[in-house]
């Protein structure tokens, strides 16, 4: 009997020592009684349900040691854009340049800026630690939706005011989503105080046949109604805000003909190097001197179409060929025909629509005037 | 571990079984219920971005009032100070700091929904009640409109329907109770909010991650959780980033609304007393009259 008792006794006691070590999954703390303080639950740390000492399959974050630093890493190591498509039944995935972003971290705290609790070796992605869904058992830890939001909105809410969806999400098609009316990769134009473009720019180049580049900036965007996304494509704010990089401002040789390639591909290198600095554009160098009815006009008023400006043919007629005895107001040229002449038609004086050249009155008369000495009606001041 | 809407429920209910209202339970605020292990709501207006979603949410919800969906984009609206309504059980508002203007923060309002609530307490009919997972839920059936609550709400939450003339209801915010209980889902705003500025679990969870936070960001919040001890608690629990006299939110006493008038009332109503306390009086001076007569008759006697 006393036999008995004492294994029982023995068989008791062992099962008490070993039970922290078999109930590592049911009761978390006991195994760490150091996280004691720490509201945290196994999924903080393991991925699996059950972790064990041997396979503790452990997560790259162990967020209570909370290393907030990634190490040396090179931007090259990551992938330039991502696509997040969690939600596609609504959106379309949202495509996150994540090299554009990476280079205005450096203004704060480098990778750490978005990738806290990272460990030396590794930078894990977000989905590492934050699931799908909210975790009621730590409810510190956002879910993979707040993640990402609270790390995009923090600095975009900051200069834009905006937190439509639409900015970042493109509608999913017959989600009913109601698609933004601007393109948000131009930031500029979407949300910043206005800035003052320069008036021109010389550049000295290593080109020799022609190492002078001018460069009319102001003229260009307002010539050819540009953004600034039209020739500053994938740059951020730290190309101009980053105060501690000026340097980063010199484009590359490629990345410079790359702007300007987006419209003058074809053109010839003499298109903009020359050897000395060239005067600004005037009308007179197409060829064709902007008289007194035309100096004023905006150029989108004769050239109305794109961004690539076409050549006009010098004939009146070309653009005014719709006018007529009766829907032109001669006054305007200075002279107010009298009624006789108003009658008449344009052909009359001028002789197969030769605006430029004198009008002809000897088709009626035959006294030998001219519209100068004995005009149709009467000069009129300006 | 994968974790569904409804297991969230499951999990979060573990290791705190008996969602019960009843618990003896006592500290300052003289409550003698234990709320925490009922469900509330962590507003973090530091985390909040002021997108208007949640009130978005609500109204597709509940009081679908028609609007549409892009007038919650608009941000003008923040230039009028707005409060919940019939048609709106939540809004959110903007609010800064006087001395730093513009470091604006937004934040939601809607029904608090009290541990111990002044508007059931003040409720003749018992149409208003504190259910056992949290929500104060509202049974229009019981309603005979006197809008009482109304006037009891230290929020000033509820809001009538004055222009029905049949049948007008009490109106505000219900916690998404159907939602919370027998869907097994969160509530439709904290399921939008796409900050997750909205956390939802149990109270006590909630007062450990707002005490978390606060601990951890001291430079983002002051070290206050509105509601954990105003009004005697409220389920819904706030963080901001400065004092909370900037907002809309009350300074309030830490004692429930309802203790002290309802200590007295209920006594007094408590299990028919007022009847048998009034013929026990009734039959007390009888009596005494009676005695006093008798030992008269009988001294007299004696004389
Ligand atoms: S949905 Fe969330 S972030 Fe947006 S206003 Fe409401 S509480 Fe704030
Ligand atoms: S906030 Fe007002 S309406 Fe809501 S539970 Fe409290 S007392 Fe009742």
């Amino acid at each position: 009997m006393k036999r008995i008792l004492l294994t029982c006794l023995v068989l008791g006691a062992l099962t008490l020592m070993l039970a922290p070590l078999t109930s590592l999954g049911q009761r978390p703390m006991s195994a760490h009684p150091e996280l004691d303080h720490v509201d945290l639950d196994c999924s903080s740390c393991h991925s699996c349900e059950e972790p064990t000492i041997q396979e503790p399959c452990l997560k790259a974050c162990p967020r209570h040691a909370a290393m907030q630093k990634t190490g040396q890493h090179q931007l090259s190591e990551a992938p330039d854009t991502i696509m997040l498509a969690e939600i596609a039944d609504q959106f379309q995935p949202v495509r996150f340049n994540h090299k554009l972003h990476a280079e205005m971290a450096e203004m704060g705290q480098d990778c750490a800026t978005c990738h806290h609790y990272s460990p030396e070796d590794e930078i894990p992605p977000c989905k590492e630690c934050h699931g799908g869904e909210a975790n009621p058992t730590n409810l510190r830890q956002p879910s993979l939706k707040g993640a990402y939001h609270r790390q995009c909105l923090s600095c975009h809410r900051e200069w834009s005011h905006d937190t439509k969806c639409v900015v970042c999400h493109l509608p999913a098609e017959g989600s009913g989503v109601v698609a933004m009316g601007y393109d948000s990769t131009d930031i500029i134009g979407i949300s910043h105080p206005v800035i003052t473009e320069p008036e021109k720019k010389v550049y000295h180049t290593p080109y020799e046949e022609g190492p002078v580049v001018t460069f009319y900036h102001k003229e260009h965007i307002e010539l050819f109604d540009l953004r600034c996304v039209d020739c500053h494509q994938e740059e951020n704010c730290s190309y101009c805000h980053d105060l501690q990089k000026p340097a980063q401002l010199a484009k590359s040789q490629e990345e410079v003909h790359a702007m300007c390639n987006n419209c003058h591909l074809n053109d010839a290198c003499s298109k903009c190097h020359d050897t000395k600095e060239r005067p600004g554009f005037t009308h007179a160098s197409t060829g064709w001197e902007l008289g007194r009815y035309h100096q004023g006009l905006d150029c989108r008023a004769c050239h109305p179409t794109g961004k690539r400006i076409s050549r006009l043919s010098n004939d009146c007629v070309a653009c005014h060929g719709g006018w007529n005895q009766e829907n032109f107001d001669h006054a305007v040229t200075g002279l107010r025909l009298d009624e006789l002449h108003q009658m008449m038609e344009c052909e009359d004086c001028h002789v197969d629509l030769q605006f430029t050249q004198t009008p002809d009155c000897t088709g009626c008369h035959d006294d030998g005037r001219t519209a100068e000495f004995a005009p149709p009606g009467d000069w009129i001041n300006e | 571990m994968a974790i569904n809407r409804r297991n969230f429920f499951k999990l979060a209910a573990a290791g705190s079984t008996a969602l019960a209202v009843g618990k003896a339970h006592a500290d300052d605020s003289g409550l003698t219920v234990d709320c925490s292990d009922n469900y509330g709501v962590l507003v973090d207006t530091a985390v909040c971005i002021g997108c208007r979603r949640c009130e978005l949410a609500c109204d597709q919800e509940h009081t679908k009032s028609g609007r549409p969906p892009e007038s919650f984009d608009d941000k003008s609206v923040y230039e009028k100070h707005r409060r919940p309504n019939k048609d709106a059980f939540t809004v959110v508002n903007e609010f800064a700091d006087p001395a730093k203007p513009d470091d604006k923060y937004t934040m939601k309002v809607q029904c608090m929904h009290c541990n111990d609530p002044a508007c059931a307490s003040a409720c003749l009919v018992g149409a208003l009640r504190k259910d056992a997972a949290g929500p104060v839920v509202y049974e229009e059936w019981r309603c005979i409109g006197c809008r009482y609550c109304m006037v009891a709400c230290p929020f000033q939450i509820p809001t009538y329907e004055y222009d029905k003339a049949l049948e007008p209801r009490v109106r505000k915010c219900t916690f998404c109770y159907e939602r919370i209980t027998e869907e097994g889902q969160m509530p439709a705003c904290v399921a939008i909010c796409p900050n997750e500025a909205l956390t939802f679990g149990t109270r006590q969870r909630l007062l450990e991650v707002a005490h978390y936070r606060i601990k951890s960001h001291p430079e983002r919040y002051v070290d206050h959780v509105y509601g954990e001890k105003e009004a005697g608690g409220t389920s819904w629990m706030y963080l901001a980033p400065a004092e909370f006299a900037h907002t809309e939110l009350p300074r309030l006493d830490h004692s429930a609304i309802p203790t002290l008038t309802e200590t007295i009332q209920h006594g007094i109503f408590k299990s028919f007393l007022p009847p048998l306390a009034l013929y026990g009086l009734l039959g007390l001076i009888m009596h005494s009259t009676r005695e006093k007569k008798d030992r008269s008759e009988e001294s007299s006697n004696h004389d």
